[in-house]
């Protein structure tokens, strides 16, 4: 009997000859975790799936052993039976049930006649909760009542409900706020001490940092290093990932800021399904010509929804004056931002960023098609030629144009949304979330594009989550607090701490216009 | 691993697994009906017979691409079909006017579809279910339940005439050397790009295919007196169609809306109004159905287009249409009517009874689908 619970030796998977895994080892501990490092497209997913058993026994090489014996699952259902369960970087909760429901599916606790025994699910559920700390929530409301931060929690519930001694949690942080990851985080810790084994996947490299023991670092499908934490620092990891040094991860560059260019006169926005909340509440703000504006803010604190309505993508009733270089201009929806020289990257690639079905290159062009068009039919080699340029600008890896943009890393997918909303030449460029679910080398690239945008003299928008980032590129920072705007700073010695504060202040009463 | 690799071909090359399937009904019918399936009048008949449904189709492939669906359509038919007669037989107006008039109201049919389905955010389906109802009592109201005969003989023409074989050559001529030329100047193309090109062999065998299959068409077509009206307009449309899906900013933005609407709508294009032509093109074949469905029948019936949807939508499922939207070829949804038409006049020749012609019908509908899910989601 060796020490470890979970022992993976020489694991290897093939898509259609590609090879995307190669001999990867993976060992864990009881209560110890694994934090699982490596870029976008390095093979993590994959290894989880072969673990998890989406990838049936038989379909990959190698060997897994399970608390000693060989698994050989043939689905979910079989490691989960084991006691192995992942937690998807995607929430798989269904909103419209209650707590409770969602954190006993599928082994429902029913009374005889199998009618539903919610008593007992409540209680027990009450009971989970309690012992992972989690406060302040109602087993008995459904779950869409609850922030992604909450959810998150509800989905560890549910994991530890089925039994859990091995948890996968896959980018668990990716819609949460400081302070629900350090809640997170701290159940983590607890989980570890109560001798639950956790592979810890995160691009955030501070939270790997504070939670995981060893590191395992993976790249292009192959092994790099399994070493523990304490010998390592987050430069090492960051090179290990990448496979070179990366000095500077915020490659600031000079450039001039001129006059104001763009400004947004009380925004409001009302919730879609209770028109009576304001999620938005009567903010302004002005851009200049070059200017680097970062938006920070709690997650729903309205950040994205005062985008959308700049945007004229609100889905619900909103009120908004947009000017432009001086000028009013009537933004009713998408079309007319952008021909008002209005550009947004929005937050959620995959809904409102990416058309699966349609190749990389087609996705570029989907926002400037008729400039390609003598009388509605499109010149296919001025297309594929505009395509080339772009790709090779923004150095998107992709073997064709024509490739799916679906099969692509999110780095490069993000790079080739941004394309789509760069051909239109916008003079004002929206980014929510820009870098989220991004390897460390695309961020790079990205934060570069920023610098060298602005140096032509577009006005960036950057709304995000991740203060370094924020605080690394942006010129001047807005803080929106519960639909309110709670701070305007120049980046000048500004602190992580100053922003939060701002971002979580009790509104100041202030008297009422009339 | 010899079955996936087939799989994996047949996911590749899905319009030449139809061709296959196509092949193999031709063959199981020629055998029992000893010969008689595949003689030149049978299958002028079968391509005439398939017209309907194959430019219903060509409108419903769009109407599905784009994420929606379209129930009314064979009601719809019904209608301007009727409308059709009316005019004819009633108003004796000149046949330019009936048709042009019939082309107006089914477009503005369908743009009323369409705008409900749209700007009043209706669900396609109920907006065509309940069209499904109420045009076809809107048909049997003016028709007042009875057939409208007989139509002018001008009329008839759209659908039971013939394109004299010398026009038919000469269009055939045409078309080879156009396509010709279209391969050759895609060539060039890609050269001026410096773009990976097929081997020039394989272009040269696709033209002589291609030759040969239009050869073969028509000569096969002029044993029975030349290209039935119908299958002419068929595949002018099929070409119009394929030409709008695959070279048009309008047929781009079909699939964008269909694979994902909320980002097609972010990318600054009016989806609303992208949806809007759609169902106003599938009103316009439908415009197009009713007048080829009149002539063929040389009278006005109120049950004309009774199915016709349902025809339609199989033919678009079978010709390989995604259910979820955004991918779909029209050439496919014309093969998918091929395949229906097929079985309808095979199974017919047998004399084989009704209630089994559509036990067979469905299950191939659910067995296309089939094998497409199964060879689409396995790597």
């Amino acid at each position: 009997m060796s020490d470890y619970i979970l022992e993976m030796t020489g694991i290897g998977k093939s898509f259609s000859g590609i090879k995307a895994l190669d001999g990867i080892d993976l060992r864990v501990a009881p209560g110890e975790c694994v934090g699982l490092c490596g870029e976008n497209g390095a093979g993590k997913s994959t290894l989880m799936k072969v673990l998890s058993g989406v990838y049936p026994h038989g379909s990959w090489d190698g060997k897994i052993l399970w608390q000693g014996q060989e698994l050989k699952a043939g689905s979910v259902r079989d490691t989960e039976r084991a006691g192995i369960v992942i937690i998807h970087q995607e929430l798989m909760l269904v909103p419209q049930l209650s707590v409770a429901e969602n954190i006993f599916m599928g082994r429902e606790l029913t009374r005889p006649g199998g009618r539903m025994n919610y008593a007992a699910m409540y209680r027990r559920a009450e009971a989970l909760l309690a012992e992972l700390n989690i406060e302040g929530i109602n087993v008995a409301q459904p779950v869409m009542n609850y922030g992604g931060g909450h959810q998150q929690l509800i989905e560890i519930a549910k994991a530890l409900n089925k039994d859990a001694k091995l948890l996968l949690l896959d980018e668990p942080s990716s819609s949460l706020t400081a302070s629900e990851i350090s809640t997170l985080l701290k159940i983590v810790r607890d989980l570890k001490k109560k001798g639950v084994a956790c592979v810890y996947i995160s691009h955030k490299l501070d939270e790997v940092e504070a939670v995981c023991d060893t590191i395992t670092v993976i790249r292009d499908g192959h092994h790099v290093a399994t070493q523990p934490m304490k010998a390592l620092s987050t430069e090492r990891i960051i090179s290990m990932m990448v496979g070179r040094e990366i000095k500077n991860l915020f490659p600031r560059e000079p450039h001039a800021i001129g006059d104001v260019i763009f400004e947004a006169r009380h925004v409001t926005c009302y919730d879609v399904v209770n028109p009576e909340r304001k999620r938005v509440d009567d903010i302004s703000f002005s851009l200049r010509r070059g200017e680097i504006l970062g938006v920070a803010g709690l997650v729903g604190a309205g950040r994205t929804e005062l985008m959308q309505a700049v945007f004229g993508a609100y889905p619900g009733e909103y009120s908004a004056e947009i000017l432009v270089e001086g000028q009013v201009v009537k933004i009713r929806n998408p079309v007319d931002a952008i021909s008002a020289g209005i550009g947004m990257v929005p937050e959620d690639r995959k809904r409102h960023g990416i058309v699966p079905q349609l190749g990389v290159g087609q996705n570029m062009t989907l926002a400037v098609l008729p400039g390609f068009a003598h009388l509605g039919r499109i010149d296919a080699a001025a297309e594929l030629n505009t395509i080339h340029t772009a790709m090779a600008r923004l150095s998107v890896k992709a073997a064709s144009p024509a490739l799916s943009i679906a099969s692509l890393s999110g780095g490069n997918q993000q790079k080739a949304v941004l394309t789509k909303m760069l051909l239109p030449d916008p003079k004002i460029l929206i980014l929510d979330e820009p870098t989220r679910g991004v390897d460390v080398g695309a961020k790079y690239e990205i934060y570069k594009l920023i610098f060298e945008l602005v140096q032509r003299g577009i006005s960036i928008i950057m709304v995000s989550s991740e203060l370094p980032e924020i605080l690394g590129i942006s010129d001047r920072v807005l803080v929106i607090g519960e639909g309110q705007l709670r701070g305007d700073f120049v980046n000048q010695d500004l602190s992580q701490e100053q922003i939060l504060a701002a971002a979580i202040k009790q509104p100041t009463p202030s008297p009422r216009a009339a | 691993m010899g079955t996936q690799r087939v799989m994996h071909y047949f996911a590749r090359y899905k319009i030449l697994a139809l061709l296959l399937a196509i092949a193999a009904i031709w063959v199981f019918f020629f055998f029992l009906t000893q010969g008689a399936f595949l003689t030149p009048r049978n299958l002028s008949n079968l391509l005439r017979q398939m017209s309907i449904t194959g430019l219903l189709a060509c409108g419903m492939v769009f109407v599905i691409i784009a994420g929606e669906i379209d129930l009314s359509v064979g009601s719809l038919l019904g209608l301007v079909g009727g409308v059709a007669a009316i005019l004819d037989f009633s108003y004796h107006l000149p046949i330019v006017l009936t048709v042009l008039v019939t082309m107006v109201l089914g477009v503005l049919l369908g743009l009323f579809n369409g705008y409900l389905s749209t700007y009043q955010r209706i669900p396609s389906f109920i907006v065509g279910l309940g069209g499904m109802l109420a045009y076809r009592g809107v048909l049997l109201g003016i028709t007042a339940g009875s057939t409208i005969a007989p139509v002018s003989d001008s009329l008839v023409y759209l659908g039971q005439g013939y394109l004299p074989p010398l026009a038919g050559d000469l269009l055939a001529a045409l078309l080879f050397i156009g396509l010709t030329m279209l391969t050759v100047r895609q060539r060039q193309d890609r050269a001026r790009y410096q773009l990976a090109q097929v081997p020039r062999w394989q272009d040269v065998v696709k033209v002589i295919a291609l030759g040969l299959a239009l050869l073969g068409f028509l000569t096969t077509l002029n044993a029975y007196g030349g290209i039935p009206v119908p299958v002419l307009l068929l595949l002018a449309i099929m070409g119009i169609f394929t030409y709008i899906a695959n070279q048009t900013v309008f047929g781009r933005r079909v699939y964008a809306v269909g694979s994902n609407m909320e980002a097609t709508r972010l990318s600054g294009i009016n989806v609303n109004r992208v949806k809007l032509a759609i169902f106003g093109l599938m009103g316009l074949m439908c415009a197009f159905g009713g007048l080829v469905n009149t002539a063929r029948l040389a009278a006005g019936s109120p049950s004309a287009g009774t199915m016709g949807e349902l025809d339609a939508i199989a033919a678009c499922f079978i010709g390989g249409t995604s259910m979820r939207g955004g991918s779909g070829t029209v050439f496919g949804a014309v093969i998918g009517a091929l395949v229906m038409a097929s079985l309808d006049n095979g199974m017919s020749m047998l004399d084989v009874d009704a209630f089994w012609q559509m036990i067979v019908k469905g299950s191939i509908l659910v067995l296309a689908v089939w094998i497409d899910v199964i060879s689409g989601s396995k790597r």
